[in-house]
């Protein structure tokens, strides 16, 4: 490190170089993005490269966002999730600024997108990557921005003024923020990844949360937030705001926030015993079909309505046709063997269910690759692990804001072996 | 102004289209250039927004240089950036024109707007043309004085910048004292830590050819240097963490207490979002105990979960790389992470680099109280779709059993995998069984009995088929049909392309030889004419050697190739813990992602086109199945059996005989040529076999009765066919539903033993079978008959050759016999 740790920057798609940016003295050559892309077609189109490869001549690292890829070569050695989180996070960036993160987002604006690669990285050296001080040196591309040019007949979208947090104790704040109306707030967002057996047994089951925090309060207020049940937490990473060591004696966030939408804190749960549904698929094959059958149904009731249930997997491959059907829901089977069914929510009176049959390969008598079943759901208005926040308290702020909570589980990685 | 050079245009051949283009628009700068009309901006901005998607996409725009430069006198900020982007992309190129800019760069450095003086002087110092540093000095020098700390963030990566392309004016101009004193004393962390950031670079740069230079680089590392960013590492920004963690890595604490108060000063970093500074932190963790075991251990817990929390939340890039580094931790504490095992388990939709080190991850942790979960788990990854990650998973199993006490249960899921019936899976499986076989010889019994049920047909891939064939040669006296499988594998030799294949099928074909010498000879012969033949160096001097290692003394070759093996009780890892150790040192670099010291890839001597994969692939070539380290006995087969070759041919000749060839251990035990050796070689070959005896010489002879009960038993029946010499040899053609009956070879044996001929083995794969029968006249204690038939269902043609004790009599039986064949349809 210290060296010139990414000396170039590429944004691909589809064998286009949509954008380069080169960092330091030795230029890189374009053609090693050739060299990629020989690369990773030459690995099929199924198998990804992994994030950090050899060329010859450079070490190249490269992180695939919506369709996106995003390319950096080296040829010292260096940290690898240096490579790895930075451009992840240039990804992030842009995706915020932009609304999204497609071919023609970034062709439309990609002077905004060498403005900020400009500032977050300098010979190499990664620089300002916050969200909120960015915005503040280079204005988003957004529709009142358009409105207000129009209006003002300023067209630059760069302020005027350097951002005032470069100057101040709290790098991600910036001094003097005024809100008219002063409110924040909090989100509790789970994510259950689950691996259940053929026989229903629970072989892995992992939960993963996040505390979102969208803050819009003036000058520089000071938060403390507690939870009721701190123990269900296994391991927490925080946000540079979070003061470390009342987390450590008692479990409790204090921080001055950054402006705007941000992770306070992401975490880990001990061990969560029971999942909210069933998924239960059954196979059998005989004479070259498979009959098939998959019962959804609630086991252990959240509390809150399960919405947005639905059941994909993919077809063997020796299979040739299948007709499924369902009695609530509706089925789909794409032409690359994919298969889909959307439930939405449990109904009270009837337990979901979808059958049919698969026809095998000629030849194959009995199905031997059985396949994985992958299943969406969201829980509104609760966390699964049982955490709760307990308060929320705002020093320093002249007027009470308004303090809002939610919180929402989802399916992560959630799987059903057959 | 000079015309731009057009030598420039002709680089993009691929791009004919944008030349028109191109001059359109130089065409239309040129009138924007001087016009002050309202809205001039808005035109130049989409203009200047065309030329730079043009130079994006990779078409060469850079004749418009002068053009653009004329239009860079504004004061929008945005027109600015884009022109200080185009500029810096073609200056290098140009450097005459790059002259044009020094003016209104040089003057932007002095704007008011911070931003563009920041903006500027960035520019400037990217032009990168030495002929222009002339003018950076002054700039730069104000820049790092500039009251705006984003001018200053920039200056001191300008110096960094002037430095290569002239080191000599930067440190002519003081700058490395100047940033210096910006480090020690600026209040905002972004320009504390840029100057770092440069000074680093540029003194350990220096540092060879100055003395004071490296004196300042050691004093990076001093006390009061390490502590003052120690105490402001929060101001930092993440990055900037990553760069101070960096550094206090190399810092050397004078005790125990300064260790634990740098420790306690950076436990709350392993909490940080961003995995780069969770990782700095560590490895700074790791360094400052690696001498204090006890705490050492107690990092090693305390690391554990947030580096598990980065694994399974993290993106797929980061899990990866974390992965990487966990599988590094584990090799040197296995205890670790055994009872988180399950944070391994590969989800589905994982990509296949991860899902291949998790499951690296799950053979280093199993020990005595997971496995039974891991490879119940790794036995679902089998029917894996992804035929690699299937492949892989096979070979963790594999891996497990072989560093597992209790295997039982293992043996028998491998075992299961077998009759999978995927071809890929068999042919993994089978490598595997041949390699826990060597290290557990007492679960032989029921390994056999499932490969034998393998067809060799089915047996495509290399590495499986050598293991398949050596499983053949080493337990052949317990597979019944070993000699025939070998033979029929000899007789596609040619058809066989990988040499792997065909030395080991030399190697069992001897084995055979000696354990089962009758019912394998004609295979041996055919095998060992055939290995001469060969065109690959190996398998010719490998055949050579053996052939004469056999005329010269049976029982040394017997001790040769069949040496009194122990079980290989640790497989040479394929990575010497040297390299691990070194890796080690490189915690949180490239190394630990490639699995290989940074020497070895940063280094240009180590850099050669593709050397990764060629190197991987040598490691595979020749007998990588012999990576053994203790049982060197086992190997010894093999290895110094070439060895042993090259000796032979050196002994010949008198005058090489002091070579630096040491004698084989087997030279000093063996004795003179031994007189048992009652097989002549030559025969063995096929060389010179006896004409079988003309029939018609003979007189008929009376037809003979056979004794319904006679027994023998099968070492008696090698050693008879072994001194008999052949009495009678007779082809005849078969008819097609007497070869289609042969489907079921059982029958056929049943069918014979009616008239009291028994078989004594049999074996054989579509079109050849190979049968060995015996007979007794009725008479007490009368000699034999001993016959070998081979019938060739495809050619319809049956090959009978008999033995006789008795010779007179072999003409009768024959007669006796083809009658018995003849009822059965075969005639």
């Amino acid at each position: 490190m210290g060296e010139a740790d990414q000396e170039t920057l590429y944004a691909t798609i589809c064998r286009e170089v949509m954008l380069e940016k080169q960092l330091t003295g030795h230029k890189v050559d374009r053609s090693i993005c050739a060299w990629f892309w020989e690369q990773s077609i030459s690995q099929g189109e199924f198998v990804k490269l992994p994030p950090v490869i050899a060329s010859p001549t450079h070490y190249l690292f490269q992180i695939v966002r919506e369709g996106i890829t995003f390319l950096a070569c080296t040829q010292v050695e260096m940290p690898p999730l240096m490579g790895i989180e930075f451009l992840s996070r240039v990804a992030d960036v842009l995706s915020d600024y932009l609304g999204g993160l497609n071919e023609d987002l970034i062709k439309d604006n990609f002077v905004i997108v060498y403005e900020l690669l400009d500032e977050m990285i300098d010979n190499g050296f990664p620089l300002t990557t916050e969200l909120n001080i960015l915005r503040e040196m280079i204005a988003p591309p957004n529709f009142v921005n358009k409105v207000l040019s129009v209006v003002t007949g300023n067209t630059s979208n760069v302020s005027n003024t350097l951002p005032g947090a470069t100057a101040s104790c709290v790098p991600w704040r910036t001094a003097d923020l005024k809100h008219a109306s002063n409110e924040v707030y909090v989100d509790l967002v789970e994510e259950i990844d689950a691996i259940i057996s053929r026989d229903g047994a629970l072989v892995k089951c992992d939960v993963y949360g996040e505390v979102q925090v969208n803050s819009s309060l003036s000058g520089l207020p000071d938060l403390t937030l507690s939870f009721a049940n701190p123990s269900v937490l296994n391991d927490a990473r925080f946000h540079p705001c979070v003061r470390f060591r009342p987390w450590e004696s008692h479990q409790i966030l204090s921080f001055v926030p950054p402006d705007g939408q941000f992770k306070l804190m992401t975490y880990r749960i001990k061990k969560l015993k029971n999942t909210p549904i069933y998924v239960k698929p059954q196979l059998s094959s005989d004479a070259g079909t498979c009959r098939i059958t998959v019962l959804v149904g609630i086991r252990n009731d959240p509390g809150k309505t399960i919405d947005s249930l639905m059941v994909h997997f993919q077809l063997p491959p020796c299979v040739t046709s299948a007709d499924l059907t369902s009695n609530h829901g509706t089925v789909n089977i794409l032409a690359n063997k994919t298969c889909s069914w959307s439930i939405g929510r449990i109904p009270k009176d009837k337990a979901p269910s979808m059958s049919g049959t698969l026809v095998l390969e000629a030849g194959l008598e009995r199905l031997h690759t059985f396949p994985t079943f992958k299943v969406d759901f969201k829980i509104m208005g609760v966390a699964l692990s049982g955490l709760q926040i307990d308060k929320l308290d705002i020093k320093n702020l002249p007027n009470r804001p308004y303090k809002g909570f939610r919180a929402l589980t989802q399916a992560g990685e959630y799987e059903v072996r057959s | 102004m000079a015309p731009p050079a057009q030598s420039q245009r002709s680089q993009s051949p691929s791009q004919p289209s944008g030349k028109g283009e191109v001059s359109d628009l130089k065409v239309q700068l040129r009138q924007l250039a001087g016009s002050r009309a309202p809205g001039t901006d808005d035109s130049k901005r989409e203009l200047f927004k065309k030329v730079i998607s043009y130079m994006t996409v990779g078409i060469d725009v850079s004749s418009l240089f002068s053009e653009m430069v004329m239009c860079s006198a504004t004061s929008d900020i945005v027109l600015k950036k884009m022109c200080y982007l185009y500029v810096g992309n073609y200056a290098k190129g140009n450097p005459d024109l790059a002259l044009l800019t020094i003016n209104f760069l040089q003057k932007d450095c002095r704007d008011e707007d911070p931003m563009i003086r920041g903006l500027a002087l960035r520019s400037l110092c990217s032009l990168r043309v030495e002929n222009l540093v002339e003018y950076l000095v002054g700039p730069l020098g104000s820049g790092l004085q500039d009251h705006n700390s984003y001018v200053r963030m920039v200056a001191a990566i300008g110096v960094l910048k002037l430095y290569h392309i002239s080191s000599s004016s930067c440190i002519d101009a003081d700058f490395p004292s100047a940033l210096k004193a910006l480090m020690l004393n600026d209040p905002d962390a972004q320009v504390v830590a840029n100057c770092l950031s440069a000074l680093q670079e540029i003194w350990s740069l220096e540092a060879s050819t100055s003395e004071e230079a490296s004196r300042e680089r050691e004093a990076l590392l001093s006390k009061p240097v390490i502590y003052y960013f120690l105490n402001r590492i929060k101001d930092f920004s993440e990055w900037a963490q990553c760069l101070v963690l960096d550094l206090v890595g190399k810092y050397v604490p004078s005790d125990s207490s300064e260790i634990f108060d740098i420790m306690n000063l950076l436990e709350d970093r392993l909490q940080h979002a961003n995995g780069a500074v969770v990782l700095a932190t560590i490895k700074v963790f790791l360094h400052l105990t690696l001498s204090m075991t006890d705490v050492h251990q107690q990092v090693y817990e305390r690391i554990k979960a947030p580096l598990l929390t980065l694994v399974s939340s993290g993106s797929q890039e980061l899990s990866y790389a974390v992965l990487s580094h966990l599988h590094l931790l584990v090799m040197r504490a296995p205890i670790l992470f055994s009872s988180d095992y399950k944070h391994f388990y590969c989800q589905y939709n994982e990509p296949s680099y991860v899902k291949k080190l998790k499951l690296e991850m799950l053979t280093a942790v199993a020990n005595e109280s997971n496995t039974y979960e891991i490879v119940t788990e790794l036995c679902e990854y089998v029917a894996n779709i992804d035929v690699s990650i299937a492949r892989e998973s096979i070979h963790a199993v594999g891996k497990i059993a072989l560093q597992q006490y209790d295997v039982n249960a293992i043996v028998d899921r491998l075992l299961q995998f077998l009759e999978m019936e995927k071809d890929y899976v068999t042919a993994e499986t089978l490598v595997l069984v041949k390699d826990l076989l060597r290290k557990y010889p007492q679960w032989s019994h029921d390994c056999i009995a499932v490969v034998g049920n393998i067809s060799s047909k089915n047996v495509q891939e290399p590495k499986a088929k050598a293991a398949l064939i050596w499983m053949l040669g080493e337990y052949s006296l317990d597979m019944s049909d070993a000699p025939y499988i070998l033979e029929s594998l000899v007789e596609n030799w040619e058809d066989e392309h990988s040499a792997e294949v065909r030395l080991h099928l030399l190697t069992a074909v001897l084995k055979c030889f000696l354990r089962r010498p009758p019912e394998t000879q004609k295979a041996l012969g055919a095998a060992l004419a055939a290995g001469l033949a060969d065109s690959h160096q190996d398998v010719h001097d490998r055949a050579l050697f053996y052939y004469r290692l056999l005329q010269y003394n049976v029982s040394v070759a017997e001790r040769v190739v069949n040496p009194p093996k122990q079980a290989v009780s640790v497989f040479a890892d394929t990575q010497s813990s040297e390299i691990k150790d070194r890796i080690f040192d490189e915690f949180n670099s490239l190394s630990v992602l490639y699995q290989k010291p940074s020497y070895m890839f940063t280094d240009k001597e180590h850099r050669g086109p593709f050397e990764f994969s060629e190197e991987l692939g040598s490691l595979s070539v020749g007998e990588s199945a012999e990576n053994v380290i203790s049982a060197q006995r086992v190997d010894a087969n093999d290895n110094d059996l070439l060895l042993s070759t090259s000796e032979k041919e050196e002994n010949r000749a008198p005058s090489n005989n002091g070579s630096a060839y040491s004698a084989p251990v087997y030279d000093g035990s063996i004795s003179l040529p031994a007189s048992q050796s009652s097989l002549a070689i030559d025969v063995l070959l096929g060389l010179g076999l006896p004409p079988a005896p003309a029939p018609a010489l003979v007189p008929l002879p009376p037809p003979i009765k056979l004794n319904p009960k006679s027994a023998l038993d099968p070492t008696t029946f090698q050693r008879k066919w072994g001194q008999l010499s052949l009495s009678l040899t007779q082809e005849c053609s078969i008819n097609p539903q007497g070869a289609a009956a042969l489907m079921t070879p059982p029958a056929l044996i049943r069918h014979m033993q009616g008239h009291s001929i028994h078989c004594i083995a049999s074996g054989g794969q579509t079109p050849n079978f190979k049968f060995f029968f015996f007979a007794q006249k009725a008479e007490e204690s009368a000699g034999f008959f001993l016959v070998e038939c081979i019938i060739n269902t495809s050619s319809s043609k049956a090959q009978i050759k008999i033995k006789a004790d008795d010779q007179s009599t072999s003409q009768a039986f024959s007669a006796l016999f083809q009658s018995a064949l003849s009822k059965f349809g075969m005639l």
